[in-house]
């Protein structure tokens, strides 16, 4: 792509912005389905990065299994594609061994809720500065669609062929419960606003966690008849409640398209490895 | 009953504005002096527009009997306008050759004045100067009413000094006139109220009776709102959308989510622009464009490069 | 690197602590861990060192965590270490392979106790040794050291940091709780006494850099993230580019790769002792406590005038197949000792063929005995 392009949008706030400038061009077209939401989220991600100025050698994207563990491939950074659920632990590793890096975490809701779910709610308990993206489209859809945990009720899955009648994770919820210290949850057609929210989950010191909901026209669209893409995204827009609405529904059978929308927690809880070293450093280490 | 006017048709008063001005509150200040006068008064009202900026305009008739309750075109003997261009769309409605024309010169954009929806496009709104529209009236005061009520310490008393100016056009007692608008003011605002009446009354006394009709357009120090008649740019000449084919998974996102209908698939199933000429550069199908294949410019420099 | 004359200390250690001092030494400075018997003492010496040399413990949240934490951390440049027991072993396996595939030096250390499943916690055992090699799924050459002394312990940890850094693979040490438990006394040598090896780090052009693109040892120069190159690293099979490949031709290339670096590097990967076996009739094969057991009575038989060796594998995988045939060219009966139910046994049969060998098996979480051993020797005698 030419780079004499100028580029500006309403606000003129990003003249500057060309994700390829943050992707690895030649992989693309990138392999997701049509309509795939976790696309939006990949533009998202590197438009927040490129506010940020964060240089492009010191981002580290680890990533999982799945659909979203494939996304890092395409970003022009240091990327992991690690194990089926174990990315945050990955991070763990290379975090507190690298406190100088910004480490990104991209996730799905199989991967982080289900075989990584340990992970995720010790991540957030030790608060070590990483950014958690979860991508949630409901469903496992690399391997064909079938149930996960945020799957919502009533779904029909290539598991669930009677409809889903598992109770679901509100990942934010437990993410907070378990001391994540920057929680929030956005929609992939906000694309402003989530690429605020991850912004300001990167610059945030600590553990956070965004839920991005996501769509998977193809496996799970499909199979519960929801319509294309934009149908599905703006069914998420006109279902989901932003922040203000609260909790007015807890007695409600839980479905993610009934969840809040927005920053949902922050704390400024000390980060850990901070902690650890300065905790070491005050002890003396010649013990 | 002994204060009749002159004529015993009717007097005719057509107040307008936009939503949040205080229309209403003129016409019912001004029936209920009428009616403390006693004639007998209609008032005809369609409001509603309460979002700011949707026009507003309220018939006042009175005299010994009044019929109908509407004022035809052609029909009013003062127009009093709390907004520019609220006056010059309703000007036809005066007496062509006896109206009074009032009005506050201060302008109030509205969003359906936007015509286009792309950038910096121009503004429907009027580009004619008070000086320009009192030499074509019979009788026309042009004040900066929300300028001389901001100096008073309070914008929305703009009404008030018009209906100072209002007070010189018809035989009612000033003191009849504060009395009647001292009840329907909130109580605090009575004092601002009455030098704001007083203020407009005695403008207009002072010039009612010059030859220059430029005399009867007041500029007060407060600079008139200009509307901006000229972008920094056309945008609509400088979008440009850069779809790139080899990308597009067709999954019409892009076509869907289009505020104003501007793409489409093409016989391959490739979005395209089809209708450019709408494309306001929005770059909504940008960010929702999951393959990221498309790519909106909307510079100058952008629109050159990729011509 | 220096050989200038012995400063050593001398320190009485327990197996466990001298594998984490070991480490230190190495230059390991990283370790994540879970609590488990009988290896907890490495986690618990560990978290008290690291953070002496500014390096970091952290106790996981899973055994699968901390093999993914310390893969994590050596991707980000750092000299990494865990240690588990069976079971943890066995939660690993998974994440092993994803360092074997990625070559991503680290060490593994394998404490092993009584199996299978929970088994004999505090009881010692040699059942791992063919989880060791076939551990995690897929076709994987992997380096596995089998210590058999405290002393033995100390030098191939460091002698394992070294063969990770050079060869960008995982290495398991895999002892007994028996030895990880033993207190002897060792020589601590002074970290300017021991030769370490560094990784080998990219240096040209990002450009024109391939992550696995080999030197002429067969091991392609590793990068960290910051140092420009922003490499891609996935356990999916991949090209020379590090991105995902089906190809069959790069699959071919770059797996059978993986096992001609270490046969390459056979020469630094090997490592056996072999005691009287010039002459030996009868071969013993032994290692870890096994071998404490199977020296003394190759000595009784000796003194009885019986010609029988010892053959020990200190890198129990690759198996140092050469030195075995030569340790046993005159033997004609060969006796695997172990305490498991015959796992190395089937790789001597392979070698030697099976008329020559038979296994001596224990598995009751008690040692094999000099006696037990001296027994069989005298049986076949």
């Amino acid at each position: 792509m030419s780079q004499t392009k100028i580029k500006c949008d309403a606000t003129g706030e990003d003249l500057a912005f060309n994700p390829m400038e943050y992707l690895r061009e030649g992989l693309f077209p990138h392999f997701l389905c049509p309509g795939c939401g976790h696309g939006i989220a990949l533009r998202a991600m590197v438009w927040a990065v490129h506010e940020l100025g964060i240089d492009k050698n010191k981002l580290a994207i680890v990533c999982g299994i799945g659909c979203s563990g494939r996304l890092g491939a395409y970003v022009d950074a240091n990327t992991f594609h690690t194990t089926h659920g174990r990315p945050l632990a990955y991070a763990t590793g290379l975090k507190l061994a690298r406190p100088d890096l910004h480490v990104i975490v991209i996730t799905g809701d199989g991967d982080c809720l289900a075989i990584g779910g340990n992970h995720l709610i010790h991540a957030s308990r030790r608060n070590l500065d990483i950014t958690c993206l979860m991508l949630n489209n409901e469903v496992y859809g690399m391997t064909g669609g079938q149930v996960s945990p945020t799957t919502s009720a009533d779904r029909y899955t290539t598991t669930t062929p009677l409809g889903n009648t598992e109770a679901v994770f509100d990942a934010c919820k437990l993410a907070e419960a378990a001391g994540a210290s920057f929680v929030g949850r956005e929609l992939t057609i906000q694309t402003p606003s989530l690429k605020n929210m991850i912004r300001d989950a990167i610059k945030h010191k600590g553990f956070s966690f965004v839920e991005i909901m996501s769509d998977c026209t193809e496996v799970f669209g499909r199979k519960n008849d929801l319509g294309n893409s934009a149908e599905m995204i703006l069914t998420q827009k006109s279902t989901m409640r932003p922040d203000s609405y609260g909790g007015n529904i807890v007695d409600e059978p839980f479905r993610p398209n009934f969840l809040p929308t927005g920053v949902l927690a922050q704390t400024d809880r000390a980060e850990y490895g901070e902690t650890y070293r300065a905790a070491h450093r005050a002890k003396g280490s010649a013990k | 009953m002994n204060k009749m006017t002159s004529s015993s048709e009717p007097k005719n008063v057509l107040i307008v504005g936009v939503g949040g001005q205080g229309v209403i509150l003129v016409s019912k200040i001004l029936a209920t002096l009428c009616q403390q006068q006693g004639f007998q008064v209609k008032q005809s009202e369609v409001h509603g527009m309460a979002k700011r900026g949707g026009g507003v305009f309220s018939h006042v008739r009175f005299g010994e009997s009044v019929w109908s309750p509407t004022i035809p075109k052609g029909g009013a003997d003062i127009l009093v306008a709390l907004e520019w261009a609220e006056a010059l769309r309703w000007v036809n409605f005066l007496k062509p050759n006896d109206g009074t024309f009032i009005s506050d010169t201060q302008h109030i954009v509205p969003p359906f004045a936007c015509l286009s929806r792309k950038r910096s496009a121009e503004v429907g709104y009027s580009r004619e100067t008070p000086d320009e529209i009192l030499a074509h009236i019979n009788d026309g005061y042009a004040m900066d009413a929300t300028g001389i009520a901001r100096e008073l310490g309070n914008d929305r008393a703009a009404n008030t000094v018009l209906l100072g100016v209002l007070s010189t056009a018809l035989e009612f007692q000033a003191d009849d006139w504060r009395n009647v608008i001292s009840s329907f003011v909130p109580p605090k605002t009575i004092d601002i109220n009455m030098k704001a009446f007083d203020q407009g009354r005695d403008w207009a006394l002072k010039v009612k009776d010059s030859p220059d009709d430029a005399a009867r357009h007041l500029r007060s120090e407060h600079a008139v709102p200009t509307v901006p008649t000229k972008a920094p740019y056309d945008a609509h000449d400088f979008v440009h959308l850069d779809i790139n084919p080899a990308w597009c998974k067709s999954c019409d996102i892009c076509v869907k989510m289009c505020p104003e209908r501007c793409l489409q698939l093409d016989e391959n199933l490739k979005a395209i622009l089809s209708a450019p000429d709408r494309c306001t550069g929005c770059r909504i199908c940008e960010w929702l464009c999951p393959d990221l294949a498309i790519t909106v410019y909307r510079t100058p420099e952008a629109a050159a490069a990729c011509a | 690197m220096s050989n200038q004359t012995s400063t050593n200390k001398r320190e009485n250690l327990q197996g466990n602590h001298a594998c984490a001092l070991a480490a230190v030494a190495a230059g390991c400075r990283f370790y994540a861990g879970y609590p488990i018997t009988p290896s907890s003492e490495i986690a618990e010496r560990m978290s008290l060192e690291l953070p002496k040399v500014d390096g970091v413990f952290v106790q996981m949240e899973d055994e699968i965590a901390s093999m993914g934490a310390i893969l994590g951390a050596s991707m980000g440049g750092a000299k990494v270490m865990t240690a588990t027991s069976g079971p943890g072993f066995s939660l690993k396996q998974e994440n092993i392979g994803y360092g074997v595939m990625t070559e991503v030096p680290c060490v593994v250390v394998n404490v092993m106790r009584g199996g299978p499943s929970t088994g004999m916690p505090t009881r010692p055992a040699q059942g791992d040794i063919m989880q060791a090699r076939w551990g995690t799924h897929g076709d994987h050459p992997i380096i596995v050291l089998t210590p058999a002394s405290v002393n033995e312990i100390y030098q191939q940890t460091i002698r394992a940091f070294n063969l990770a850094e050079r060869l960008s693979t995982p290495v398991v040490v895999l002892y007994d709780e028996t030895i990880g438990h033993l207190v002897e006394t060792v020589d601590v040598a002074g970290a300017q006494e021991i030769e370490l090896h560094e990784r080998k780090w990219a240096a040209g052009e990002a450009d024109d850099y391939l992550p696995y693109q080999p030197d002429d040892d067969m091991v392609p120069p590793m990068t960290r993230p910051g140092d420009g190159y922003r490499t891609h690293t996935t356990g999916l099979t991949h090209g020379e580019d590090g991105f995902p490949t089906q190809d069959p031709d790069t699959a071919n290339r770059v797996l059978s790769r993986l096992y001609g670096k270490l046969e390459h590097n056979k020469d630094i990967v090997e490592c056996f002792e072999a005691m009287d076996t010039e002459d030996a009739d009868i071969l013993i094969v032994a290692y870890g406590i096994t071998s404490h057991a199977a020296r003394s009575a190759v000595h009784d038989a000796r003194d009885k005038g019986i010609k029988v060796g010892l053959f020990r594998p200190i890198t129990m995988w690759p198996f140092p197949e050469q030195a075995l045939l030569a340790a046993a060219s005159k033997a004609r009966h060969i006796v695997v000792a172990e305490m498991n139910a015959g796992q190395l046994v089937l790789e001597i049969e392979r070698l030697a063929g099976r008329d020559r060998v038979q296994g001596l098996n224990r598995y009751d979480g008690e040692h094999i005995t000099p006696a037990d051993i001296l027994s069989t020797i005298e049986g076949i005698a």
